[in-house]
């Protein structure tokens, strides 16, 4: 990958680029697919339910029977809807959802761009998303639809705050915004990843994340019990799909992020263990974390939308604020 | 033959003057925003191709992301039809709009043409431009740096008070 992006660009490595864009989004759309069905799986067993079981051997077509459905549906627009926005709003939503995947090292030598900036990249890109949803809410004319957007863009610009903020730790003990030099400053040995140093920052950063996906505890903006859907109410066929896909996309990428920051990236948990090639490490930690954005969704209730603005600004501001104190008084002192 | 580097600057120059005439052009508010985060994306772009990528994305996270999405936030209750208010035209208005416009042009290009542009290309890319930043501002710039990040409090807390008096 190093050397191929150093080349000039002519029509082969264009088509070149083109092929990687396209498999990435296969990949992708592979992972969307199975991270449903897994959803729906673990949730019903947690709830002692079966879970999808019928369409193909243990169910596992299910969630392209559900997108096949979703992609034949008619396509609805409502009459006073304003009709461009309506359809540029899942765009918006899903395109950064789908280019912030290009800064992430996968493996050492397994990624898409060496971005030095790597971690503003993913924050810069993935606000503009808001954007989309908050236009979607609106170009509805819907007033489920435009509470839902106006709830999204307050949990998202508050817990954007937070998040950002908790990461700064992890940027103070590396000294580097590229996420590759964030991972080989961690090392081979579960003590050497930034997971301890930084717990603080991470448990306020798994908090703030889940948020920002919009995800139960915090998944105001779509309550289906209070706002029907929130801000893609009158979405369906594969408008709605976009909206989901992106949802979806993101959660790869925060739980590739997490792994990333905090978990040591491609690095097994104790140094003998290093015959194991890092991808299946960096695969296992990633699934750790999606299984647990799964296992928050089944176990707890939705919390309130004052009481989410109040732990979003009362509690994980000031802990991220404490964190990025800490380390950096504890980086002064060991210097 | 024109290099991907020029066809690149075309486009995103393009997009940036378009963005910006549609911001005015345009009849609904929430259309304008859009248009106007079309332009400053476009602006990040061009930041970009000077290989000033930290500028560039702060670019993206602070006008196209927290700025569009401010405004789009304070103006979503307006109405949706399309309200067209025509304010009577004072008769002179568009010549004196006329005037006042190609002044302004003249100055600028005056301005632009009496400069004298470094020509000189420095290469940026083996440079860590972060930590040259980061250098800049936390250790040459200190002082500066904390005056603005104290004015910028001063400000967000005199916001509060002139809101909270207007509530009681």
């Amino acid at each position: 990958m190093e050397s191929l992006l150093q080349e000039t660009l002519s029509l082969k490595t264009f088509a070149f680029f083109l092929l990687i864009g396209v498999t990435t989004l296969a990949i992708v759309l592979g992972f969307v697919t199975y991270a449903i069905y897994f959803e729906r799986k673990v949730i019903g067993w947690m709830q002692f339910r079966i879970g999808p079981n019928r369409v193909g051997p243990l169910g596992l077509l299910q969630s392209v029977a559900d997108v096949t459905k979703l992609l034949m549906k008619e396509d609805t627009i409502p009459n006073e809807a304003d009709r461009t926005l309506f359809k540029l709003a899942p765009v918006i939503v899903y395109v950064p959802a789908f280019s912030v995947l290009a800064t992430f090292p996968f493996t050492e030598t397994l990624y898409l761009a060496d971005l030095n900036i790597g971690l503003l990249y993913y924050i810069a890109i993935s606000g503009i998303s808001t954007l989309g949803i908050v236009v979607g809410g609106w170009a509805s004319n819907n007033k489920y639809s435009l509470l839902g957007g106006m709830r999204s863009a307050a949990q998202m610009i508050s817990y954007e705050v937070p998040l950002v903020t908790s990461v700064v730790g992890v940027i103070l003990l590396t000294g580097s915004l590229n996420l590759h030099d964030i991972v080989t400053n961690q090392g081979d040995n579960i003590w050497e990843w930034n997971l301890f140093p930084q717990i603080i920052g991470f448990i306020v950063f798994t908090i703030a994340a889940i948020s920002e996906l919009n995800r139960t505890p915090f998944d105001l903006p779509e309550a289906e019990s209070e706002l029907v859907a929130g801000y893609h109410v009158e979405y369906s066929g594969f408008r709605f799909a976009f909206f989901m896909l992106a949802e979806y996309v993101y959660v790869f990428a925060i739980a590739s992020l997490a792994t990333i920051l905090f978990l040591g990236g491609w690095y097994p948990p104790l140094a003998m263990l290093d015959f194991i090639p890092g991808i299946v490490w960096f695969l296992l930690k990633f699934t750790a974390i999606v299984f647990f954005l799964f296992w928050i969704r089944a176990t707890l209730p939705r919390i309130r939308v004052d009481q989410l603005m109040g732990l979003g600004w009362r509690v994980l501001l000031p802990l991220a604020l404490f964190n990025i104190f800490l380390t950096a008084i504890v980086e002064f002192v060991l210097r | 033959m024109w290099s991907a580097g020029f066809i690149v600057f075309f486009v995103l120059s393009l997009l940036t003057i378009a963005g910006a005439l549609f911001m005015i052009s345009l009849n609904r508010v929430v259309h304008m925003v859009l248009a106007l985060s079309l332009s400053f994306i476009s602006i990040a772009g061009l930041y970009i191709l000077l290989d000033a990528e930290f500028l560039a994305f702060v670019q993206v996270l602070i006008y196209a992301g927290a700025i569009s999405i401010l405004m789009i936030f304070g103006i979503m209750m307006t109405k949706h039809s399309e309200e067209e208010t025509e304010e009577p035209k004072k008769p002179w208005q568009n010549v004196l709009t006329a005037v006042g416009v190609i002044g302004f042009f003249g100055i600028i290009m005056y301005a632009i043409q009496s400069t004298t542009i470094v020509t000189e290309k420095k290469d940026f890319t083996q440079i860590d431009t972060v930590k040259e930043i980061g250098m800049a501002i936390f250790q040459k710039h200190v002082i500066p740096f904390e005056l603005i990040s104290l004015l910028l409090t001063v400000a967000l807390i005199g916001a509060i008070i002139l809101a909270k008096r207007e509530e009681e």
